[in-house]
């Protein structure tokens, strides 16, 4: 009865868990463009996840994988359905995972390799892979409940019904390590053994013991929705936030009438949710801060998408970001990994995979 | 679609709650307080003391309250100037002494005694006001200083007459009535008190010197800058507070007839607790007459009702310094909160369930499919106007826009590279027309309808309009007068988009979307200024037909444009001509082959119109979330459409990759080619028509024929 009566007043006064605030983006996380100003990268439709192959980057852009060939990307292998993750490991191993296809390991030249995983074709919303080590591959379920078309459905009903998974290659055992994950969206196995996830519903990051019981919480109440981890060079990692909080969006989810029917009424693309691009289409809700003035939209204007890349030290405090601002075209950063100085970067957004020198 | 209940489109059609926001922007809305307490107080008392509310009771209580009202209102004014006056007990007792020794031992007639009194209790005030106001000492130690030494000479006074005076006996019926009588069973204290409580809230709301007063009291030093006889009205001040105390000592010496060294003892105290209980502010520059009396009632009934419920004699005093202090924090969390709330209630949405919007996409065709037309639009004076809301030209070609400075700025033809500032208004220059003179009218946000002659005067035309009967704001001042025309006999119509807000913040309208608006009507014959239609949904874009018979404007967050007939068989009565518009129309303007071109400022997007049927979501966003993040309708783009009397869309022009000029809010067609004008932007557009346009035609002569 008191918790009811006092989670009525709260609702009332918008206090405690009805107040809407989202963190500032502030001390290493202060915007700047040098993401957005980064030199032209390569045009690739909806690049999503990068990796490491035997030190040189590849990535996945709809069902095909490219690489490098000389200094243009160029496929090397084309899967069934949409790639929605990509992990390499040092043997050479690609695993794969389709939209509707499932998980599948290719060799390094993109043939099916031959591996004990078994029924690879079961897996649905498979948000990120990564490697253990040569024969253990963890595989992060986004959502049991939601295909990842539908990640946005995901957030606006408030699912936390993401998995991970630990698979070994060679026996084919599969191990649920942790299961009612806020969207777990990266994954990255640290070097003591332990695994480092990325929830993106609760903005934070975790680890996990090897046996999938949580041990810490890395980072809380990111400004952004996490999505995959790499390492980075200097010894930390670093993590991509493929969109923004915005305190429109933190309301919307206190209000489930609205949410409803706006998910029953209007098309996906222009729901009040997160974006990995907008100012598409003047179908897409607008914020009050985002009316241009003379002809110019103001950075810091309440924007449903962002390019957002931060690099966190080894004890996960953040050192540096790269941002792409409100009405920028390097938006919805994915994924990230660092080689040879260079960070090359997946905007799924914006179409483009950037690369900048560090 | 899913469709609202009958009982919510019921409660927000019936219920008023934008009043909430109004009510709590007034300013008497300070006594709200005060007057709960009083409230409570009467009630309390009231139950708790048999015959409380009997006749003869509440004749005692006024009687008395006459008195001391008097005192109160005297302590309220010089609070409200700044100062504070300790000596109203001693100058009460002065008043009450004198009135006896000069009826009783002087034998004066009443008629001169009472004036008399009241002038000399106003040289006490006085010698208070000169030492304060001019002298410039401390309040609290002048009137301190005052309450002692006039103490002191009414005891010196008593200990020499007060024998004399207690034998003698003055008997007169007028003095009687005064002190013992009244009016139909009111006591005549209280008609005196209502009397000159009326006056005194006249002179303090509604004159100069009050307002004088209040300024102040609100800053000594500003109202000294601006040319305030700051001493003078201090020492006004005073002279008053002690004239109303003499007259209370009169009214007292009235109803008991005997002085004592213990009148008008603590008087002081409890009229400062009166009037900080009614919420005058000890600061100065917050009070009036109304809080005064408030106050007095409190303090008089707790103050009586405590002797009376038999409590010993110190409980009263402790009774009232705890209400007092319970008073003093709620009106200060009430002042500090007070302006945090407003702003929290004031946005009051209501509930608007818009019909399907007619399909924009470029695949599917139609009068408003897609389209690149307006990409090449020739841009001019990038850079050199902002906010050219409305654009017009003359019979030479000349290009007007209104600019956010306030400014009218004119373009050179042929080529619109050169420009001057034609005349400056101020406000936000918004609609424009010429009338047959060839003056140019002027719609100005925040100012009103004004006129710029051909010898570029600015004339004020009007800037107010009949109050409505039942508005709690005064909503006869125009607050956002948007677009006009004018029609045949020479009236002019234009459009009040919004009365609720500023012209700053006017998109916030839409999150209401209630009927803010009206259309308004200006008669140069007659001077006078009526609103023709109210309650209308943001009306803009007001155009006369080609006809002349009907005003159509548009309702922009409604999505429609209306047409309200002037003449003719439908004169008086508004009919629906377009709507399901995919976005906010907004200025209306001829078309060289009988149609009308409108203006769509921005888009609807169907997040913004799902939460248009959900008022309390709005309504929580505009609590919980700072207005950068509110959900707006898109005003980023637009587009310009034509259509026809019979409300069909004939063609739409867009920018659809939004680059060269997206957002419009005005256009007009002019010898074939047409300018674009937008609130928010820094250039003007135009663009040459197809051949369907007259190449000669102008707006002028559409409305007035060639100039002879």
């Amino acid at each position: 009865m008191t918790i009811a009566m006092g989670g009525w007043l709260e609702r009332f006064l918008g206090r405690g868990t009805a107040s809407v605030t989202v963190p500032p983006l502030d001390g290493a996380l202060k915007p700047n463009s040098y993401l957005e100003e980064a030199p032209p990268g390569f045009t690739v439709a909806a690049p999503d996840n990068l990796a490491l192959l035997d030190g040189a980057p590849v990535w996945s852009s709809g069902a095909q994988l490219l690489k490098l060939n000389g200094d243009k990307p160029s496929p090397f292998a084309t899967l069934q359905s949409d790639v929605t993750a990509l992990a390499c490991s040092d043997a050479g191993l690609i695993a794969v995972a389709c939209e509707k296809h499932g998980i599948a390991i290719l060799d390094r030249d993109g043939k099916p390799a031959i591996t004990a995983l078994r029924d690879g074709g079961k897996y649905t919303c498979v948000t990120a892979l990564a490697f253990a080590n040569n024969d253990t591959l963890l595989v992060c379920i986004g959502s049991t409940d939601n295909p990842l078309s539908a990640w946005q459905r995901d957030l606006l009903e408030q699912h936390r019904a993401g998995q991970l998974l630990r698979i070994d290659l060679k026996s084919g055992e599969v191990k649920l390590l942790a299961n009612k994950l806020a969207f777990p969206n990266g994954v990255l196995a640290d070097k003591d053994g332990s695994i480092i996830v990325s929830e993106s519903w609760a903005t934070r990051l975790i680890r996990l013991g090897s046996d999938g019981r949580m041990s810490a919480q890395l980072i809380e109440d990111l400004p952004g929705y996490p999505a995959r981890l790499a390492r980075a060079a200097r010894g930390g990692y670093w993590l991509t936030v493929f969109a923004p909080r915005s305190p429109l969006i933190e309301f919307v989810l206190r209000e489930p009438k609205y949410r409803r029917a706006m998910m029953a009424e209007v098309a996906p693309e222009n729901w009040i949710a997160p974006a990995l691009r907008s100012g598409q289409s003047f179908h897409e809700p607008m914020q009050g801060g985002a009316l241009k003035q003379m002809g110019i939209l103001k950075p810091w204007a309440p924007t449903r998408s962002y390019g957002l890349v931060v690099e966190v030290n080894e004890n996960f405090v953040p050192i540096r970001s790269l941002h792409s601002r409100a009405g920028g075209r390097r938006h919805g950063i994915t994924s990230a990994v660092e080689s040879g100085g260079r960070l090359w970067l997946t905007s799924k957004g914006g179409d483009e995979v950037v690369t900048i020198n560090l | 679609m899913a469709t609202t209940s009958t009982l919510a489109k019921l409660r927000y059609r019936f219920v008023p709650d934008h009043v909430i926001g109004e009510l709590l922007s007034k300013k008497w809305i300070d006594n709200a307080i005060p007057f709960l307490v009083l409230l409570c107080v009467v009630s309390l008392f009231g139950s708790l003391i048999p015959n409380f509310f009997s006749g003869s009771n509440l004749a005692i209580q006024a009687r008395e309250l006459g008195e001391f009202g008097l005192v109160c209102m005297a302590m309220m004014l010089v609070i409200v100037v700044g100062g504070l006056d300790l000596s109203v007990g001693s100058n009460f007792a002065l008043g009450n002494f004198m009135t006896l020794a000069l009826l009783n031992l002087a034998g004066w007639p009443v008629w001169l005694a009472i004036p008399a009194v009241v002038l000399i209790c106003g040289g006490v005030g006085f010698i208070n006001g000169f030492l304060i106001g001019y002298l410039r000492l401390r309040a609290f130690l002048t009137t301190l200083v005052t309450l002692i030494i006039v103490r002191a000479i009414v005891d010196m006074l008593l200990l020499k007459y007060s024998k004399a005076m207690s034998v003698s006996f003055y008997d007169s019926t007028v003095w009687d009535l005064i002190g013992l009588g009244g009016v139909g069973g009111v006591p005549s204290s209280f008609i005196i008190l209502v009397v000159v409580a009326l006056i005194g809230h006249i002179l303090l709301t509604r004159s100069r010197p009050g307002w004088r007063a209040m300024a102040i009291g609100g800053s000594r030093r500003s109202a000294h800058n601006i040319g305030l006889s700051v001493r003078g009205t201090v020492c006004a001040a005073y002279t008053i507070s002690g004239m109303l105390c003499g007259l209370s000592g009169v009214l007292y010496a009235a109803r008991l007839g005997g002085a004592g060294t213990d009148t008008g003892m603590g008087l002081e105290i409890a009229a400062l607790t009166a009037a900080v209980l009614g919420g005058n502010s000890l600061g100065g520059g917050r009070g009036s007459v109304v809080k005064a009396l408030i106050g007095a009632v409190i303090v008089q009934v707790m103050t009586n009702g405590v002797l009376r419920i038999g409590m010993n004699s110190g409980s009263g005093p402790m009774v009232l310094g705890l209400t007092l202090l319970l008073a003093v924090f709620i009106d200060v969390r009430w002042l500090k909160n007070r302006d945090k709330l407003l702003s929290k209630v004031y946005v009051s949405p209501t509930l608007v369930e818009l019909p399907t919007p007619r399909p924009t996409d470029a695949e599917k065709g139609g009068a408003l499919a897609l389209n690149d037309r307006l990409r090449e639009v020739e841009i001019i004076g990038l850079d050199e106007v902002e906010s050219p809301e409305d654009v017009i030209l003359d019979e030479n070609d000349y290009l007007y826009c209104g600019t956010r400075h306030g400014d009218i700025v004119r373009f050179s033809p042929p080529h619109y590279k050169e420009w001057e500032v034609y005349a400056h208004i101020g406000g936000s220059p918004l609609g424009m027309a010429f009338d047959k003179a060839g003056d140019l009218l002027v719609c100005v946000g925040g100012m009103g309808l004004y006129k710029i002659d051909r010898d570029r005067n600015v004339i004020k035309v009007t800037d107010e309009t009949n109050r409505s009967a039942f508005s709690v704001v005064d909503d006869s001042r125009l607050r956002l007068a948007d677009d006009l025309d004018i029609a045949p006999d020479g009236k002019v119509y234009f459009s009040e988009a919004t009365i609720r807000y500023e012209m700053h913040d006017w998109p916030v309208d839409a999150l209401e979307s209630r009927g803010n608006g009206r259309i308004i009507c200006y008669d140069p014959n007659t001077g006078k200024t009526h609103t023709a239609v109210r309650k209308l949904v943001f009306p803009n874009g007001v155009c006369l037909s080609h006809d002349g018979q009907a005003i159509l404007f548009a309702e922009s967050w409604g999505c429609r444009i209306n047409r309200y007939w002037i003449a003719g068989p439908k004169a008086g009565t508004v009919e629906r001509m377009v709507d399901q518009l995919p976005g906010y129309p907004d200025n209306i303007n001829r078309a060289s082959d009988g149609t009308y071109w409108c203006a769509i400022m921005g888009m609807r997007s169907p997040a913004l119109d799902v939460a248009l049927r959900m008022p309390s979501f709005r309504r929580r966003m505009a609590r919980r979330i700072a207005p950068d993040q509110w959900l707006y309708p898109n005003l980023n783009i637009g587009c310009v459409i034509r259509f026809n009397d019979k409300g069909e869309i004939v063609e739409s022009m867009w920018d659809k990759g939004a680059s060269n000029h997206p957002m419009i809010t005005s256009m007009r067609e002019h010898k074939g080619w047409l300018y674009l004008g937008g609130i928010t932007n820094n250039r003007i557009g135009r663009i040459r028509l197809g051949d369907w346009a007259d190449k000669t035609w102008s707006g002028y002569r559409s409305y007035w024929g060639a100039r002879s």
